[in-house]
């Protein structure tokens, strides 16, 4: 028996943790464990209502594994779908590798806040990201880029572990030749065939002229790399509030409900992934 | 219609059968093994209603059930399918205590701030809640202190009384007065005499409270960050991850999200009761869990029940119904942690943890390794990371990593 | 939505729990306050345990091994199959060449009933059970001490002792309500005395932590005794009254040199003294001990000295004291009870005696073999030579928990039929000839017996999964293949016919079982309202009987090739073999991968780092495992959890068994370590 009260229920209020079946138009291999899917909406109405901010993720749902977050990795702007970088980690990022083109994935999202774009229109902007990292901060660049004016001068400082490892070498071309962009790249261990920087990215600063004055640093990457340059931006004077990166945190929901993701009082979920340094300084960090 | 009423005993259990003969009705029953739980109750004569103990658990598996299924998922060919799967409830739960009923109404505004739960509000849309004011508060209880009871202002669709051979029943939300219109005939108007006897019993009822929990101290103290290390070390050795107090505490609704294959073609996904004591809670893919110590485990519960709920909902979510008191099995339940914290001297020095310390916090090194590293260092003069990476004890990933912590980032 | 009580199907606390059944599923558990164990609380492993049943990889279908793999069959095919190959073996070979696994996680009627078909159908007394590799000692030894081989005292007296002595138990781990009793006792003033070669995380609670080499149990206990003699602290009213053979003992121990105390066991005579005071000092004082006092070969000897310790203090007989050997399964207990042992028929009773044997012969209507059967351990190195042919394992999985598992498997593999039954295609499933599903814990009625012999119910809460059938009636529906006609209506008559033939279960009726939290055996009969503790005005064999123990180090100790000790063990949120626990989420994600624990100085030396692979070696085998460094094992030694299949603890640990019980030593052996390239 349903009253009048659990109709409306039914009625009003939209199913926030059912997903929907996005189909695989695209797979491209980036390195020997990351891919690079572009994804399509079933149907019109649902691509057209799929609006993100750079720096935000989906929950990708992959069949009798369960779900995962992943950051988007390309632009709003992009007409040719939804792209989603994932490396091969482990059961569930395993499975969607062996997809392939027409396979069906489910999606939940964006989730979120993205990157504070308000805070980045008219500065200059040095976007650091390690290994994987550079996916969501492929967002962001190509945004950027299509909406050049908004923005100042835009550095690229990206390094893996090997050159086998180097994700979107064709976009770092490209966003090389691009006005005003400047693209460094390193790898962190020497091989036979790679000719370019070898080092760490802490090791590009000199190379890459930084400077505070105006500019908003973003760093995407594992934590310990991100620690590293955290410390070496402060020592250079960047301000606290100037400084950007995302946590990473093992997620469930996505909505700030179930607790997984929650630090303090906020949730990486809704609140994050993306924080400034000042905002994580305020983080309660033994919690 | 008033919103007061008088239903003498002998009348309860002619009204409860009508209910249960239109919707399922729910009342803690005391069943042949002597323990007391919420119970579907379909022939309310076989039952032996108990109002006198309180049950076992809460009665949030009606509404956030243990196990729920979100959806059905199966494949057909390359499609990818998923179907929402919503029961239909139609229920009066009664002789809820005014700490469950509180708890209730707290998930109330937790389901649906940001967004609304579906599930969630499916089930609590149809459900009629009648509260049993505690006329006895039990040895553990402190819900006074808690400020949810024993008796409530709102929020129950019906509040009764026990008043010996009568019950005093309050209407309260549209529910209740539902109810009490459909079957007006069992009940008979309040006089004075009455009025004035619940007051007392009220009364009487909150100074009967053995435990007073002082909430207050304890959160400004936990807020301000002067609680002592040494108790976390305590509450950290003698929490045994049983998961108990998340399971049995009313206000705990964190959940866990996962695939239940049902076969090659098919599956679930279920929403199920997840505990933050737990290590696996928030260990990401990779291993590196930022709660890795037991004692961050039991300090994020104690912030999350005490400081964040009193900085978002204005009161810490605590009901004091004290079913974490009576089966933790390291007594590190809420009254024990309060009282601690209230009974500590004075001001503790804010812990500044350096980086030796964090690398034991984070189960990097061993006390016995930060030992001999500090001893080694006291010669060679060398950082004591630097000193430990010499020494092959940690790497400098390891390093990283605790100068994230150093710095903040968690 | 219901809810039906059920005994939880993990360890043998025999906590009781409501399982929460909707829709034909179960979808929840909720611990029952009022029984005196669960307390309103439960394990994690208990909050969790309903989490398996609906698993996806539960067994449905018999399946058959045609041309090398194992296919979908129909239990007709199924099991004329196995009673086909069953009497063949036997008619050719003898029943002696046959041999039946029980299951200590099966029902008390499933074993009685496994072990009567190994009896009276197959005619073999070849039947076991994994009781071999835990508490064998314990059953033998309390049983040559006491007369009685099982925990003397309920679990909630320990609250009420004065002082607790916790040896080879890792109770907060193991046995969680247990160690919460412990815990009581602590608020209470107790003090606790705690005896481990790991740093478990009890000890932290101790007021004397004691830390013995490996395998040195006899010499501080011999020591202890000593020093309690040399002082005067024990009780010779009781030692007079109800003891015997202490003079010879005493002439022994007087000699007793406790400079080897600190020598062998590492332990200082200052330290062991404050230990023996602190026990020997009090009215009310119990040990507690499980898998480090009996994992061993000197197992048997181990246990005789702890009931000689509680001898002589005069802390056994009486209430909130005791000698608690902590069982492991929910219902080891119960198997043993029933007679599931190659010696022994239900109630401990002796095959080799005629008139036992009379008495069976005329309720089973056949002939029984007299001669004593082969232990587990002894089936599976019987295999090599032919003496073993075929085998019947219920519920067990030795291919990963028996010792030296390359031999295990071997063995397996050579068997000429293997039909397993269990409700998971489980590592020793692969080896089957013949795989049968069966019921879990919630799908079927019957009773399990705790550690504190407390005989409770299971009850059925949804019907079983796929076409999987509870034990008993598989064991009935191949007994009547086979000649021998075995038809219950209900597992309550199973009962009435144990209760008929077993003294110590002779008043166990399931209506009686029904009030209440369950019966204490012995409950001789009907109107016997049960032994919470045992041994009460004089122990079961009428005196408790001293003897004196002599030394015996480990089977294999460290030597230059191989200069480290390996300890074996579990860890809390996993069990066993983890053919349950890795299917629970919750569980799982506690500890989803194997590990080793070294102390930070040894991987110091070793150039071994935390969370990254080392390779361990033993005479046995060699498995690569992670890392993970605590301070919890001394120098020298390293502790591997034998859940995870993927690392087997077993590949490395050997099958010297000692002499008396045929456990075989899981709790020492040698290794060495090398780092992984």
């Amino acid at each position: 028996m349903r009253d009048k009260a659990q109709t409306l229920v039914r009625e009003m209020v939209s199913n926030i943790y059912l997903p929907r079946p996005v189909s695989i138009k695209r797979v491209k291999e980036e390195t020997g464990d990351i891919k690079t899917f572009t994804l399509g909406f079933k149907d019109q109405d649902k691509k057209d209502r799929f609006t993100f901010r750079p720096g935000q993720f989906v929950l990708v749902s992959v069949f009798n594994c369960g779900e995962a977050p992943i950051s988007i990795c390309s632009s709003p702007t992009f007409s040719g779908g939804l792209q989603l970088s994932i490396k091969k980690m482990g059961l569930l990022t395993g499975e969607i590798h062996r997809c392939t083109k027409g396979d069906e994935l489910g999606l939940r999202g964006p989730y979120g806040n993205g990157f504070p774009l308000e805070q980045l229109y008219g500065r200059d902007l040095l976007l650091v990201g390690g290994g994987i990292g550079l996916a969501p901060l492929r967002s962001l660049i190509e945004y950027v880029i299509s909406e050049r004016s908004e923005f100042g001068q835009v550095t690229v400082l990206y390094g893996a572990r090997t050159a086998q490892d180097l994700v979107f070498k064709d976009d770092l071309s490209a966003w090389d030749t691009e006005k005003d962009v400047n693209v460094i790249t390193t790898v962190y261990r020497d091989s036979a065939t790679w000719k370019g920087n070898i080092g760490p990215l802490t090791s590009l600063w000199k190379k890459a002229a930084i400077s505070p004055l105006n500019t908003k640093a973003i760093i995407c990457g594992h934590p310990a790399i991100v620690s590293y340059v955290v410390f070496d931006l402060l020592k250079m004077g960047f301000g606290e509030d100037d400084i950007i990166t995302t946590l990473e945190r093992h997620m469930k929901c996505g909505v700030g409900k179930c607790g997984h993701c929650s630090i303090g009082s906020k949730f990486t979920c809704r609140h994050g992934p993306v924080f400034t340094y000042q905002e994580i300084k305020a983080l309660p960090s033994v919690l | 219609m008033p919103d007061e009423l008088i239903l003498n005993k002998e009348h309860l259990t002619g009204f409860l059968r009508k209910i249960a003969n239109e919707r399922e009705l729910i009342a803690p029953v005391k069943n042949q093994y002597g323990d007391t739980l919420f119970e579907i109750v379909s022939c309310v004569d076989d039952v032996s209603l108990d109002l006198e103990s309180r049950p076992v658990v809460p009665p949030k598996n009606f509404f956030l059930p243990r196990t729920e299924i979100l959806f059905n998922y199966r494949h057909e060919g390359k499609e990818y399918r998923f179907e929402e799967a919503l029961p239909d409830i139609s229920r009066v739960l009664f002789g809820l205590r005014s700490c469950d009923l509180w708890a209730i109404l707290f998930f109330d505004v937790v389901f649906q701030e940001n967004f609304k739960d579906r599930y969630y509000l499916n089930r609590r849309s149809n459900t009629i809640l009648i509260n049993i004011g505690c006329h006895k508060p039990m040895q553990n209880c402190f819900c006074k202190s808690a400020q949810s009871g024993p008796f409530l202002a709102y929020g129950y669709d019906l509040q009764f009384t026990d008043m010996g051979d009568r019950f005093f029943v309050e209407i309260g939300r549209p529910g209740g007065r539902e109810l009490v219109e459909k079957w007006d005939y069992f009940f008979e108007p309040v006089t004075q005499k009455d009025r004035n006897e619940q007051y007392e019993i009220v009364l009487e009822a909150e100074s009967g409270f053995e435990r007073i929990v002082d909430f207050d101290t304890a959160v400004s103290r936990f807020i301000n960050d002067e609680v002592d290390e040494a108790l976390w070390e305590e509450l950290g050795n003698r929490c045994q991850g049983c998961g108990g107090c998340a399971y049995v505490c009313p206000t705990c609704y964190c959940f866990d999200i996962a695939d239940r294959p049902v076969s090659d073609s098919k599956g679930e996904r279920v929403r199920t009761h997840d505990a933050c004591t737990l290590a696996g809670f928030t260990r990401l893919a990779g291993g590196y869990n930022p709660r890795h110590e037991r004692r961050r485990r039991i300090r994020r519960r104690f912030y999350h029940k005490l400081a964040f709920a009193k900085e978002r909902y204005h009161r810490p979510s605590c009901v004091g119904c004290g079913r974490c008191v009576e089966i933790c099995f390291g007594r590190i339940d809420m009254i024990h942690f309060i009282r601690t914290v209230c009974e500590q001297p004075g001001k503790a020095m804010k812990a500044s943890l350096r980086l030796g310390e964090i690398l034991l916090d984070a189960g990097l090194i061993s006390k016995e390794e930060l030992k001999a590293a500090l001893e080694k260092q006291a010669d060679t003069g060398k950082p004591i990371g630097a000193q430990l990476i010499e020494d092959g004890v940690i790497t400098k990933e390891d390093v990283a990593r605790a100068l994230g912590i150093q710095l903040g980032i968690p | 939505m219901h809810r039906v009580l059920t005994t939880c199907c993990f360890c043998a606390c025999g906590c009781n729990l409501y399982l929460e059944v909707e829709a034909g599923k179960i979808i929840g558990v909720i611990p029952s306050r009022e029984h005196p164990v669960a307390r309103g609380n439960l394990c994690l492993k208990g909050w969790n345990s309903f989490g398996f049943v609906h698993h996806k990889d539960r067994l449905q279908y018999p399946l058959i091994r045609r041309k090398k793999h194992l296919v979908e069959a129909n239990w007709e095919e199924a099991l004329d199959l196995v009673a086909k190959r069953l009497l063949e073996i036997k008619e050719r070979h003898g029943g002696r060449s046959l041999g039946v696994f029980s299951s200590a996680k099966c029902t008390n009627e499933e074993n009685y009933l496994l072990m009567k078909f190994a009896r009276a159908a197959l005619k073999t007394n070849n039947v076991d059970h994994c009781a071999r590799l835990c508490h064998s000692p314990s059953v033998i030894g309390l049983n040559n001490a006491f007369g009685s081989g099982a925990m003397t005292n309920s679990i909630s007296e320990l609250a009420n002792a004065e002082v607790i002595l916790v040896t080879g138990s890792n109770t907060t781990e193991q046995h969680p309500q247990i160690a919460r009793f412990i815990f009581d006792a602590l608020a209470k003033g107790a003090k606790l005395i705690v005896v481990d070669p790991r740093r478990i995380p009890l000890s932290r609670f101790a007021h004397v932590y004691l830390q013995p080499r490996l395998g040195t149990d006899v010499i501080w206990l011999n020591g202890m005794m000593k020093i309690i003699l040399d002082e005067g602290l024990l009780d010779e009213t009781f030692i007079k009254m109800r003891t015997e053979n202490f003079r010879a003992f005493t002439e022994i121990l007087r000699k007793f040199d406790l400079k080897q105390v600190e020598a062998v066991s590492g332990i200082s005579v200052e330290d062991l003294e404050r230990a023996a005071r602190m026990y020997a000092g009090v009215k009310r004082a119990a040990i507690i001990y499980s898998m480090g006092i009996t994992q061993h070969v000197s197992g048997t000897d181990n246990v005789q000295s702890i009931a000689n310790l509680a001898m002589l203090t005069g802390h056994v007989e009486r209430e909130f004291t005791g000698v608690g050997p902590l069982r492991g399964q929910n219902n080891v207990q119960g198997a043993c009870d029933m007679g599931a042992l190659p010696g022994t028929l239900s109630g401990y009773q002796d095959i080799a005696s005629e008139e036992i044997r009379k008495k069976f012969e005329r309720v089973w209507k056949t002939d029984l073999p007299s001669d004593r059967g082969l232990t587990g351990i002894d089936m599976l190195h019987s295999v090599g030579d032919k003496k073993i042919q075929g085998m019947f394992i219920m519920g067990e999985n030795p291919a990963l928990s028996h010792p030296d598992l390359k031999a295990t498997r071997a063995a397996l593999e050579d068997l000429e039929f293997l039909v397993v039954s269990d409700i998971f295609l489980t590592e020793t499933a692969e080896f089957a000839d013949v795989v049968l599903p069966a019921a879990s814990f919630a799908e079927k009625d019957g009773t399990v017996t705790s550690t504190e012999r407390r005989i409770q119910r299971i009850r059925r809460a949804i019907p079983p999964v796929g076409e999987s059938k509870p034990d008993q009636q598989i064991i009935c529906e191949l007994a009547s293949r086979m000649n021998y006609s075995m038809h219950y209506e209900s597992s309550a008559e199973v009962m009435e016919e144990i209760a008929m033939l077993t003294p110590i279960y002779g008043g166990v009726y399931y209506d009686r079982l029904d009030k209440g939290w369950g019966l204490f055996w012995p409950c001789t009969n009907p109107d016997h309202p049960g032994t919470p503790f045992l041994h009460k005005g004089s122990f079961a064999r009428g005196k408790g009987r001293f003897e004196y123990v002599v030394y015996r180090p480990p089977a294999e100790m460290p030597d230059d090739t191989y200069p480290f000790y390996l300890t074996t063990g579990r860890i809390y949120p996993h069990w066993h073999t983890g053919s349950m626990s890795r299917r629970i989420a919750a569980l799982s994600r506690e500890r989803p991968e194997a590990f080793v624990e070294i102390n930070p100085k040894d991987a110091k030396r070793l150039g071994v780092a935390n969370n990254k692979p080392v390779r361990v070696i033993s005479r046995r085998g060699e498995i690569t495992v992670k890392v993970r460094l605590t301070d919890d094992v001394p120098e020298n030694t390293i502790f591997i959890p034998f859940h995870f299949r993927e690392a087997p603890a077993n590949i490395l640990t050997h099958d010297k068994c000692d002499p008396g019980a045929d456990i075989p030593e899981f709790k020492v052996c040698a290794v060495r370590l090398e780092r992984v390239q």
